[in-house]
């Protein structure tokens, strides 16, 4: 009887795959299913929030301003309650245009912001930033600002998004067990934007009521060279990484084209009423 | 190969003792089957994804001891131990060793 | 922002992790072929009967142990490759390394008693994962190996 310890091929213990190559298709696959999985919930959760009725929505949201930016309308200046008046009236005359459903209805706000800016958010609340106002050189182009946001919440994209997001916090928190640090960054992502989509479907709707209110879709198009300007100026000081707001060029073509048989001669451009020089708020 | 978890195989005489030889492997289920395995958890009785994995583990941990035997030149196995230890949730090491010996 | 810092510091990690761990792995590896083949005299068997035709004068409990842990790259690695299943290579080179350490440590000892050969050797594993909040931090886990060393009568 012999005893005796030959060589033996300890390797068979560890499998051959390479680790490293195998780390990244992994990652690649896990991206590839997140964003599918994501994208699918969220246009799911959007779907869901869309059935919510407008007048429920409205009820929820209340007089609550919901992008956090805590303005008091009744504290504005006479000059800003004037402009803010003349948002309302003209958002109401667009709306008809529009054929929003009566129970749409709409809340202006203006916003004492130097930036640009005009959103629509949930329970029909519109904003406009003075900084906007300022830049405008017409009433049509305000109109093509305001029939934007009109046609946002008429194809309900505040509620949309907010039932998207929601929708992918509820997985991530089931997922992860906790996803209060992730939620946070999640939701400044999220909160970006509409997506393309609505983005150019809105920008659709508000040519078809700026030709029906006005006869033409002249003068909308200096809402974007307005935008595309301010962006140049203070290019890098907010990269917008994430924008889903379709390029300021696409957009000024766009208009230009629906604007093509406008004849600014017989078709004058009203003027914007109170006008800018009386913006400021306080 | 033979292989025995008793110190010999009956009917044979071991010829040569070739020393120690073991397998091992680390396996793990896919998300899915956790995620099931947790909610069935909750009722109890046999989680068939994680018996379906041990099961799969040990085969492999066998082959893996086989291979190593039949490098030394061993034709058998003898007394042949199995032992599991817990990774992480969901994942298992699974080790089979033994001595490799020649039998005729 | 916020964010990306989290991010690079991820990456930071996972890159040392590979770096610093594969290093040490090959490093570890080629240690224990050397240790190995310096105790080639040293025999190891699980059963428990000794040689009929030799004769022993004595014979002690040994044991060699070591706990290792994992680097951060196994660990993403690791927990990465299990929601798709499947062989978690990063684990088994750890485990690997774990048990020859644990006998070149075991034949050391049965080396340093004058024995020759060491019987009925098992395999201890237990984990040592710390969780942190209910979820596992790192992974480590302690191999011993045991057995008796014989050590055989002066010819």
């Amino acid at each position: 009887m012999s005893y005796e310890n030959p060589q033996l091929p300890h390797e068979v213990n560890v499998g051959r795959e390479p680790v490293l190559l195998e780390f990244l298709q992994l990652t690649a696959g896990l991206a590839v299913v997140v964003v599918i999985l994501s994208a699918t919930l969220y246009f799911a959760g959007g779907q869901l929030a869309r059935l919510i009725p407008f007048a429920q929505e409205q009820a929820w949201v209340g007089t609550r301003f919901v992008p956090g930016i805590d303005t008091d309308d009744s504290a504005q200046s006479p000059e800003a309650s004037a402009i803010r008046d003349a948002l309302q009236a003209l958002s109401t005359r667009l709306s008809a245009q529009m054929a929003l459903p009566p129970e749409m209805t709409l809340q202006l706000h203006y916003l004492d912001d130097d930036s640009p800016n005009a959103f629509a958010s949930l329970g029909g609340h519109i904003a406009v930033t003075s900084g906007l106002y300022r830049r405008l050189d017409s009433e049509n182009a305000l109109a093509m600002v305001l029939a934007h946001e009109i046609a946002h919440i008429h194809a309900r994209d505040p509620i949309s998004g907010l039932g998207g997001s929601a929708s992918m916090l509820v997985a991530l928190t089931l997922l992860t067990g906790n996803a209060a640090h992730l939620s946070g960054a999640f939701a400044t992502l999220v909160q970006r934007g509409y997506s393309r989509r609505a983005e150019t479907a809105a920008d659709s709707a508000a040519i078809l009521a700026l030709q029906k209110l006005y006869g033409h879709a002249g003068g909308g198009a200096a809402v974007f060279e307005t935008f595309a300007r301010y962006r140049n100026e203070h290019l890098g000081e907010a990269p917008s990484l994430l924008s889903t707001h379709p390029l300021d060029a696409e957009r000024i073509a766009r208009l230009q084209a629906a604007a093509a048989d406008w004849d600014p001669q017989r078709q004058p451009l009203r003027p914007l009423l109170p006008a800018p020089a009386a913006a400021a708020i306080h | 190969m033979e292989l025995s978890n008793l110190e010999l195989l009956p009917g044979r005489t071991v010829v040569r003792h070739l020393g120690l030889v073991q397998g091992s492997t680390v396996r793990s289920k896919h998300a899915g089957k956790d995620l099931l395995a947790g909610f069935k958890n909750f009722v109890g009785g046999e989680l068939k994804a994680y018996t379906e994995l041990l099961n799969e583990s040990r085969q492999e941990a066998i082959e893996r001891m086989v291979q190593q035997a039949q490098a030394a030149g061993a034709n058998a196995v003898i007394n042949i131990r199995f032992s599991t230890s817990n990774i992480a949730a969901g994942a298992a090491e699974v080790m089979a060793y033994g001595t490799a010996v020649v039998v005729e | 922002m916020e964010l990306l810092i989290q991010f690079g510091f991820f990456l930071a990690l996972l890159i040392v992790g590979l770096v610093a761990g594969s290093a040490a792995e090959r490093r570890h590896f080629r240690r224990l072929q050397q240790d190995e083949a310096a105790l080639r005299e040293i025999l190891v068997f699980n059963e428990r009967h000794l040689p009929q035709d030799r004769s022993f004068v004595h014979g002690t409990l040994v044991s060699g142990s070591v706990v290792i842990g994992e680097d951060y790259f196994k660990r993403i690695a690791a927990s990465l490759k299990s929601i798709f299943g499947g062989r978690l290579t990063a684990y088994e080179s750890l485990m690997d390394r774990g048990r020859r350490e644990a006998i070149v440590r075991m034949k050391r000892q049965a080396q340093a008693q004058g024995a020759t050969m060491v019987f009925n050797v098992r395999f201890e594993t237990s984990s040592l994962s710390e969780s942190v909040a209910g979820r596992q931090a790192s992974f480590s886990a302690e191999f011993i190996a045991y057995g008796t060393a014989v050590i055989p009568a002066p010819a």
